[in-house]
């Protein structure tokens, strides 16, 4: 109550001050200024901060202020009328024109929903149906479904997956420069590398629990990227997403940023002991945020584009293709689809593919080359990863000795996938 | 109030002028100079000299902008600039930052002056925008600093206690009322500064706030409450 009768007061005095009481008004608080010490104290402290306020410093006027403004407001106006594709004077128009062809179309759709409904749920059953058929046929199957952390680990350091729940034939990604990468299908090529398991690797670099736990969903999401990036189709086709030859490259870059100095040199020393493809130059790094290294794994194929190779030909084509529903599929029906998926790799490990000399040349981009025991396909790719400078640690590839075929050109990266050559430690 | 137009001849030209304009029923919300039959009414008609244009008042010049001579925006922009730009920077004490909210509240003006009504004076209608645009911005830095988890108003009032603390000497009375009409809110602050920086009237502010009397006279008691409260020491003193 007492508060509410000094906000009165207040605002009595306020107005006071300003002049704005009518007479009887004025006369009262005059009275009141009279006898009440405090009030009279409050109307001096308003009238010294009116006069404070008064005071205030002001701008001088600005004489360049139009020709700012004017260049401000062209600016602007450019800017909306670029954002138009048609001249302003056509709005209304055209808005009208917008609003009647949604009307229609509403009242259309209203009109008719019984029939449209029925159409969709006919086209979405047939599109359902070939779909379905297809997948449970076969037509386009991953190669691999199943790529756990030790695959995963195994593919980041050394390049190399099983295909196989044998283990007789393997899948290989190895680079020589930045130029492009090679693709190649044989039965008959030696590996020189070792394998890393994850206990070993654990026990060898000692990542603490963060740094483990980074690395484990490293590895999670290139398990998942590999099996949405290698597909394999009847008719001897294989499709390979084009930018999977980088992703072993950019693990070994992730891998190496999430660790510690000292830690990372044991890295560097367990890549060299096993003959890895690869080494890590740049140390002087700090140790970032797992996001950071988990956001540069790119989860599916960009744009969904393979380079799908056939016996005849070769071609960098969209597919669009729902990986969930695919391995929900597969999951369902694991029997058929293993059958199935065998009796691929089988037709296309069988080097049923064109045959072209190997020195020949060839002036478009993507060149097919033949061989005894496997096909390989040379694809120029583009060359440096951004996010590895974002990163600050560079991996290079470690200089080898030969161990491809005699005659292939050096400058490109390469990819083989061939028989009896899986290492011994991976257990499938 | 009758519009004082220095010629005759123009005077009776500009009215048919601006009757034939007015018929258009669109009205572009940014109206364009090279727009083409505008162009054409403009060459057909002699345009006062600069001098004339700036002696016209506000009423004046809008007319004549609303008839098609979007050009006379200038004159109601260099008349008006300066108080706009003092009003934005009593709110924001922010030199660097008011140049850019002026021009955007005469590019707001200017595209909302073909819709002017003339139901409101022209510096209260710009100072309508004004406000509006201020609190815009106060809304925006208040955002920023929740998301920032920053608490401005308590490091102003902070810093406005240690200055007010040290020796009368040494202070810097104008900067201390700028700080402490900082510490009010938003609405508070609007309402002290047009009425004791800007000099309007209660029911200027009332029409510029788009609110109450009664509410404006509230608003301006609890501020300078605040302020008294916030420059307590200040006030001893003068």
């Amino acid at each position: 109550m007492k508060k509410m009768n000094e906000q009165k007061l207040d605002a009595l005095l306020s107005q006071y001050v300003d002049g704005v009481l009518s007479e009887q008004e004025a006369q009262q608080v005059e009275s009141l200024l009279a006898v009440d010490t405090s009030a009279k104290q409050k109307v001096v402290e308003l009238k010294n901060l009116k006069r404070l306020l008064a005071l205030q410093p002001k701008l001088n006027p600005d004489i360049g202020f139009w020709t700012r403004f004017s260049v401000a407001m062209e600016e602007q106006k450019e800017e909306e009328h670029n954002l138009l594709p048609f001249p302003r004077k056509f709005i209304p128009a055209i808005t009208v024109m917008a609003t009647a062809i949604v009307v229609i179309i509403g009242t259309l759709v209203i009109q008719n929903r019984i029939q449209l409904k029925q159409f969709l749920s006919t086209k979405s059953q047939a599109v359902r149906e070939v779909y379905e058929k297809n997948i449970l046929q076969g037509s386009l199957l991953p190669l691999f479904s199943k790529v756990d952390k030790e695959h995963a680990l195994q593919f980041s350091l050394f390049g190399t997956l099983p295909l196989d729940d044998k283990s007789e034939t393997a899948f290989r990604v190895d680079e020589q420069s930045e130029k492009g990468y090679r693709i190649e299908v044989g039965n008959n090529l030696k590996s020189n590398t070792k394998s890393v398991t994850f206990d070993r690797f654990v026990a060898e670099v000692k990542p603490s629990v963060k740094q483990k736990k980074i690395i484990d969903s490293l590895l999670e999401l290139t398990g998942r990227r590999i099996e949405s990036s290698v597909l394999i189709g009847e008719n001897n086709t294989l499709a390979i997403a084009p930018d999977l030859p980088k992703l072993n490259r950019l693990m070994v870059t992730n891998i190496a940023s999430c660790l510690e100095p000292l830690q990372r040199v044991s890295f560097e020393r367990l890549l060299e002991a096993n003959n890895a493809p690869y080494k890590v130059t740049v140390k002087s790094v700090q140790t970032g945020k797992a996001g950071n290294y988990v956001q540069n794994i790119p989860k599916f194929p960009q744009g969904d584009r393979f380079v799908i190779i056939t016996p005849d030909t070769m071609m960098y084509s969209q597919i669009h293709i729902d990986f969930d529903s695919l391995k929900r599929q597969m999951e369902e029906n694991f029997a058929v689809v293993g059958v199935r998926r065998a009796a691929m790799l089988k037709k296309i490990i069988a080097r049923e593919f064109q045959r072209v000399p190997k020195n020949m040349h060839f002036p478009m981009t993507n060149q097919i080359f033949g061989g005894e025991e496997f096909f390989s396909v040379e694809i120029n790719a583009p060359g440096e990863e951004d996010n590895q400078q974002q990163m600050r640690v560079v991996v290079q590839p470690r200089f080898r000795k030969q161990i491809f075929t005699p005659g292939m050109p050096n400058h490109s990266t390469q990819m083989r996938i061939w028989k009896d050559t899986a290492s011994s430690d991976i257990t499938p | 109030m009758a519009i004082p137009i220095p010629r005759a001849d123009w005077q009776s030209e500009n009215e048919r002028f601006r009757i034939g304009v007015r018929a258009r029923s669109f009205v572009p919300s940014f109206p364009r100079t090279n727009d083409a039959d505008s162009m054409t009414n403009h060459q057909a008609l002699p345009k006062p000299n600069a001098e004339v244009l700036r002696k016209m008042d506000d009423e004046a010049l809008i007319t004549t902008f609303q008839s098609g001579d979007l050009d006379v925006y200038r004159y109601l922009v260099e008349r008006y600039q300066e108080r706009i730009r003092n009003l934005l920077f009593s709110i924001f004490r922010d030199r660097d930052f008011i140049d850019d909210l002026a021009q955007e509240v005469f590019i707001k003006a200017y595209q909302a002056l073909p819709h002017f009504r003339f139901e409101a004076s022209f510096y209260t209608w710009l100072y309508r925008i004004a406000v509006n645009k201020s609190r815009d911005e106060l809304r925006k830095k208040k955002t920023r600093r929740f998301f920032s988890f920053q608490t401005l108003d308590e490091g102003i009032e902070k810093e406005l206690n240690v200055r007010l603390s040290v020796q009368p000497e040494n202070r810097d009375t104008q900067e201390l009322v700028a700080m402490g009409l900082k510490t009010l809110p938003e609405k508070f602050r609007t309402a002290v500064v047009l009425k004791d920086i800007e000099g309007l009237s209660y029911e200027e502010i009332a029409e510029v706030m788009q609110c109450e009397l009664g509410t404006v006279k509230s608003r301006i008691s609890r501020a300078r409450a605040m302020l008294r409260k916030a420059l307590k020491p200040l006030m001893e003193e003068v």
